[in-house]
């Protein structure tokens, strides 16, 4: 009875349902170099090789994909690591299995020329910031800079107008996305990573639910090799790829797709991935995150960092 | 009295039997919270504390998001009641100029602000002023139409009688074609007050402050509870504009009007 009926509202609310037999694969923006990896295996066969019948599904603004994986409507899907956290306290049972970016590529941009060298000069005079107000990085940023001299606007997700016809903009980022485009108006930008911050979870992390890793977890960990795999070839030969994406995804030219997956780069390969793999995680970077987040009161019961994650170890 | 709980109990059983059974499917565990928060989480999200729906915050000059929704919904409305009054004459005036201008307010029907967002937090600048542009956006194209069906439908005998009399364009406007054209008018302000509310909410997403900040924040925080609380918030704030409308539709057509009468 249970099942029929959030079945039903889910397929109701958020108008997507998976297939049955084929593993779908959610993720929370359109194809672009951020997802890269997750492609290549799709492109080059990696998930068929490993006897995985994976459907890779992109997302939009707004696609709630910790529901659509909490309800079961996808398998898969991928989220941050904040969400992670912030659904687990909230006793929705997520599951992080891989970590794409090491360093958090959310960053701030803003002219060039206004000068700035440290992230934290952007609170120090009047501006406008256009960010998302309920980011948990956007209150960590609040709590530490303070937002006094700014006027804080909601964010342009993407959208460059303001960027070009005010000198005193700073808008959030990806910093693989924006500032690309950015340099193509002429106008110079500067970009900080919110990570220098010292605000930085994983992002662009696969998850499953707890209840789907128990029954599955053989499958979970062809996903894991699979896919770490399949990110393993696309850093090392991302244009096969990004030619594909860029069938999806018409709106990105060819040369932002090579730019964007090189700019990425060091945001997943990072000396613990040498040594761990590419897309491992640590205990101590989950128990980190869960007290800045119940530090900034985003969350009020603390989960378990080992609940968080499953670390699935380089063969 | 008896009219008054004929107005009101319908509408109020039913409330409660819809949000009963609400309460009960989660409470059950049928569906889970996040996917369909219960009445009992949204009021209190709706009574939390300091929350941002009725407090200040610092997306809008320090009012509550439900204060500033209201206030740039009901100016955008205003604007869009005047401002489609005033397009329906000049549509009406003449065939040329119909021709030439209406295929145009169409334009106002179809456009997706959220398309157009970005230049128009340019043209106008960040907070209220946008706000209340994609409120009027959004809610003029109901009162354009309806109100140039009912200019045209004066009734012919009537408008002889008035030529047969001399009456010039002014007297003919304000004392024959717009009064009859009222009814009509205020169908198309009844649609209106709704989506000026809705654009207004729209408007939010990108130029702040309001419930639609409100719902942003709430949006990463997985907060369904808030956002559930600021969608009920928004339909009260449409179910008071459009009272509003009735109530002068009913103090301008009740001694004439078919409709207004009992």
């Amino acid at each position: 009875m249970s099942k029929i009926l959030s079945g039903l509202v889910v397929s109701l609310l958020l108008a997507g349902s998976a297939v049955a037999d084929s593993i779908t694969l959610q993720l929370n923006w359109k194809p672009e170099p951020q997802f890269g990896g997750f492609y290549t295996g799709q492109v080059d066969g990696i998930y068929q090789k490993n006897g995985l019948d994976v459907r890779v599904e992109p997302g939009g603004a707004g696609t709630p994909t910790v529901q659509m994986v909490a309800a079961g409507n996808v398998h898969y899907a991928v989220v941050s690591a904040d969400e992670v956290v912030i659904a687990r306290s909230r006793g929705i049972d997520v599951v992080a299995l891989f970590a794409v970016y090491q360093t958090n590529p959310q960053g701030i941009m803003t002219r060039a020329a206004r000068g700035f060298t440290d992230i934290g000069d952007i609170f120090k005079q009047p501006g406008i910031l256009a960010m998302q107000k309920g980011l948990p990085y956007a209150l960590f940023l609040e709590k530490k800079y303070g937002f006094g001299k700014l006027q804080i606007v909601p964010s342009p997700f993407g959208d460059l107008t303001a960027y070009r016809t005010r000198d005193n903009y700073a808008m959030q980022c990806f910093v693989t996305s924006e500032p690309l485009a950015a340099q193509k108006t002429g106008v110079e930008p500067k970009t900080f990573l919110i990570a220098d911050s010292g605000y930085n979870p994983y992002t662009t992390v696969l998850v499953t639910t707890g209840d789907y890793l128990k029954s599955h977890q053989d499958e979970a960990g062809k996903i894991v090799t699979s896919v770490r795999d399949a990110w393993t070839k696309y850093l090392a030969d991302p244009k096969p790829t990004n030619e594909f994406m860029q069938k999806l995804n018409p709106t990105m030219d060819t040369q932002t797709f090579a730019d964007s997956a090189e700019a990425q780069k060091p945001l997943i390969e990072t000396e613990e991935t040498k040594t761990n793999g590419i897309g491992s995680m640590t205990m101590k970077r989950w128990a980190d995150l869960i007290d800045q987040l119940a530090d900034l009161k985003v969350i009020e019961k603390k989960p378990e960092a080992k609940d968080c994650f499953v670390e699935m170890k380089k063969e | 009295m008896r009219r008054l709980l004929f107005n009101l109990l319908p509408p109020l059983l039913m409330a409660s039997i819809v949000c009963l059974a609400a309460e009960l499917v989660v409470r059950r565990g049928w569906i889970a919270d996040y996917l369909l928060p219960p009445p009992s989480q949204i009021w209190k999200a709706l009574t939390e504390a300091g929350t941002d729906l009725w407090r200040g915050s610092a997306f809008d000059n320090k009012i509550g998001g439900l204060a500033a929704t209201a206030r740039n919904a009901f100016e955008g409305f205003l604007a869009s009641a005047i401002g489609g009054v005033a397009i329906a004459l000049l549509l009406a005036s003449n065939r040329w100029v119909k021709q030439a201008f209406y295929p145009y307010a169409v334009f106002f029907q179809t456009v997706p602000i959220i398309a157009i967002a970005p230049m128009l937090v340019i043209w106008c600048g960040f907070g209220s002023p946008t706000v209340r542009a994609a409120a009027c956006i959004a809610s003029i194209f109901p009162v354009i139409a309806n109100t140039y069906a009912g200019l045209i439908a004066t009734d012919p005998a009537l408008r002889d009688l008035f030529r047969l009399y001399k009456a010039g364009w002014f007297s003919t406007t304000f004392k024959l074609r717009l009064p009859s054209a009222l009814p009509n008018l205020f169908t198309g302000l009844r649609i209106a007050a709704g989506l000026a509310v809705i654009g207004a909410i729209v408007g939010e997403f990108v130029g702040g402050g309001g419930l639609g900040a409100v719902i942003e924040t709430a949006k990463p925080q997985l907060r369904n509870d808030k956002i559930f609380a600021a969608v009920v918030l928004a339909s009260l704030l449409g179910l008071v504009m459009v009272s509003l409308v009735n109530v002068l539709s009913w103090f301008a057509l009740r001694r004439w009007h078919a409709s207004e009468r009992k």
